[in-house]
């Protein structure tokens, strides 16, 4: 089991922080104002280590203590290095150091991303032992809990989605800020050494002007969530990928499918019913201000031209107001959590793809819609050699098509019983939501032990 | 990465530091953060990783009981504790000689399946 929680972190949580790692660049995420606060708390001479910095974006904001960063991730690392943070590679399982050394610790975002509880409570108690009696620890987790996110379980996948439909992340310049090159042509990885070596130390630490422009795309921008049991895969035995692949087969074959003219009456053929089981677990949610997205000037204009598409006739998907919203909006709210409640509303779904007008007021590319993105979905997993033929004769791309990250979403007050029942060392003393995550503070505490 | 950080480092991987590559720069000097930066470092493993990098820069061997009143004495702390950068190099553990390699001032802890 620790083996295979272990290949599943590094396959679906390392491995995809690496390959994502570029758009993290430019994109200087808002620093949430409670961790800021909790950070400038801190009195000055104060040693603070965040554990599992990414790009290191919470190391500047207390400058009177000293703060160092750590991630398993190397091209992150190297991007809060390149901001001239001090950070360092190791493991939160394993953090190389002394105990007791630092006045607090923050862990945003880090927790959720173990697979099974045992590892939780170990990177709980590695972060409580370098923690100083009396010194803080601030953890942050994704919630369960979300008001426009619905999870079916708590251990699931959810697809890295940065291209906004039919555009290439190559197209994109932010506004205000010509000099970076972000996103240039990220597809392959040694393209994203490249990019991230290249890009440069820019003064926007802590610019908020700039962390205001990607709101509204952080709003609209779609996100795909794949969600299964954890347990469900290591089941199954072997490596988790494969186990992933047997289970997706079917599916895939379905959506093969789909891209023929005749969509619906697949719908309605034995597939349909093995393929609801499959689909029955996958849901989508609408990108919120909260994660870790991005916003970029053109597809705000992709939108005004999709507004402009107003004039398209009512049909039983959606109303003429519904194909003013973005697209993200359009398809979370009327397409997707529909496939999550009920067969029919898909195979309404299928006959609009065969129905222009309908297709206009979902998504006016069908080619970036949701079958294709299905489809993409699919394709994350090592495919068969017959397969493989068949992939060559299409015009999918697959890097990008695998990029999955795992989580564990936490429900209410998981985390605070996890740290009451296994962490003794450490005492909670607040816990909150906020941005669609769990939070607790906690202090070390001194355990005598008799 | 700085002697500051190397000082929170564990016994076992903060060994002894070879650096092929070391950079100084300069660094605010704020007396009273290198005061209470003191009595939160193991002072003797500071001494020793600043002289094997040819950066002893006079300190003593023993912490001076009365070392916050003196503004020489945190300068040169906090010449060593901030501005001395080792930027390529290794950090080898003593015991094992299990060596975590340096790369652009950032040491890779990072360990093999089969260490954890």
């Amino acid at each position: 089991m620790e083996k295979e929680a272990s290949q599943l972190e590094r396959d679906h949580v390392h491995n995809v922080y690496e390959k994502i790692a570029p758009y993290f660049n430019d994109i200087r995420y808002k620093a949430w104002p409670k961790v800021r606060q909790f950070l400038l708390d801190q009195e000055p001479g104060s040693l603070i280590a965040d554990i599992g910095c990414g790009n290191g974006k919470y190391l500047h904001i207390n400058k009177k203590s000293f703060t160092i960063g750590s991630d398993c991730c190397l091209p992150l690392v190297d991007l809060a290095r390149n901001h001239g943070h001090e950070v360092q590679i190791c493991s939160t399982l394993k953090l190389p150091y002394r105990d007791g050394c630092f006045d607090a610790i923050l862990s945003i975002a880090v927790i959720h991303h173990f697979s099974t509880k045992e590892r939780r409570i170990r990177a709980l108690k590695e972060m409580a032992r370098t923690l100083r009696v009396g010194g803080r620890i601030m953890i942050y987790v994704w919630a369960m809990e979300q008001k426009r996110r619905k999870f079916e379980k708590q251990d699931i996948f959810v697809p890295w989605n940065p291209e906004p439909p039919s555009q290439k992340a190559s197209q994109y310049k932010l506004r205000k800020r010509p000099q970076n090159t972000f996103g240039a042509d990220c597809s392959s990885s040694s393209d994203i050494s490249q990019a991230y070596r290249k890009t440069k130390s820019t003064s926007s630490v802590g610019n908020e002007e700039v962390h205001t422009l990607y709101s509204s795309f952080e709003k609209s921008l779609k996100i795909w969530l794949f969600s299964r049991s954890l347990d469900s895969i290591l089941e199954l035995g072997g490596s988790s990928s494969s186990a992933t692949t047997k289970r997706l087969n079917p599916f895939k074959n379905a959506c093969h499918l789909l891209n023929d003219t005749s969509r619906l009456e697949l719908f309605k053929s034995n597939k349909a019913s093995q393929l609801m089981e499959q689909v029955s677990n996958l849901f989508v949610l609408r990108q919120d201000s909260d994660e870790d997205v991005f916003s970029i000037e053109e597809f705000q204009n992709h939108r005004q031209s999709e507004s402009t598409r107003s004039h398209l006739p009512k049909n039983d998907l959606g109303t003429k107001e519904k194909s003013k919203l973005p697209r993200g909006e359009t398809c979370a709210k009327i397409a997707l959590p529909d496939l999550v409640l009920h067969p029919d509303p898909l195979i309404r779904e299928a006959n609009a793809w065969n129905n222009p007008d309908c297709n206009m007021s979902m998504c006016p590319d069908p080619k970036t819609g949701l079958l294709r993105d299905f489809e993409k979905l699919l394709k994350m997993e090592s495919p068969s050699h017959e397969e493989r033929v068949q992939d060559k004769n299409t015009k999918e791309t697959k890097s990008e098509a695998s990029l999955f990250r795992y989580y564990h979403v936490f429900k209410e007050g998981e985390l605070q019983d996890l740290i009451d029942t296994y962490v003794d060392e450490l005492h909670v003393i607040q816990t909150y939501f906020d941005h669609a995550n769990w939070c607790v503070v906690a202090e070390k505490i001194q355990v005598w032990k008799i | 990465m700085k002697l500051l950080t190397h000082n929170m480092l564990t016994s076992h991987v903060k060994g002894v530091t070879k650096a092929t590559e070391v950079k100084v720069t300069d660094v605010d000097f704020n007396s009273e953060f290198v005061s209470r930066m003191i009595p939160k470092i193991e002072w003797s493993v500071l001494v020793e990783a600043a002289d094997t990098l040819g950066h002893l820069n006079d300190l003593p061997r023993d912490l001076p009981p009365d070392y916050e009143s003196s503004e020489d004495f945190l300068r040169k702390v906090h010449h060593v504790l901030l501005e001395v950068e080792v930027l390529e190099g290794n950090l080898k553990c003593p015991e094992s000689g299990r060596e975590f390699p340096i790369t652009k001032g950032v040491p890779n802890m990072l360990l093999n399946e089969d260490e954890v």
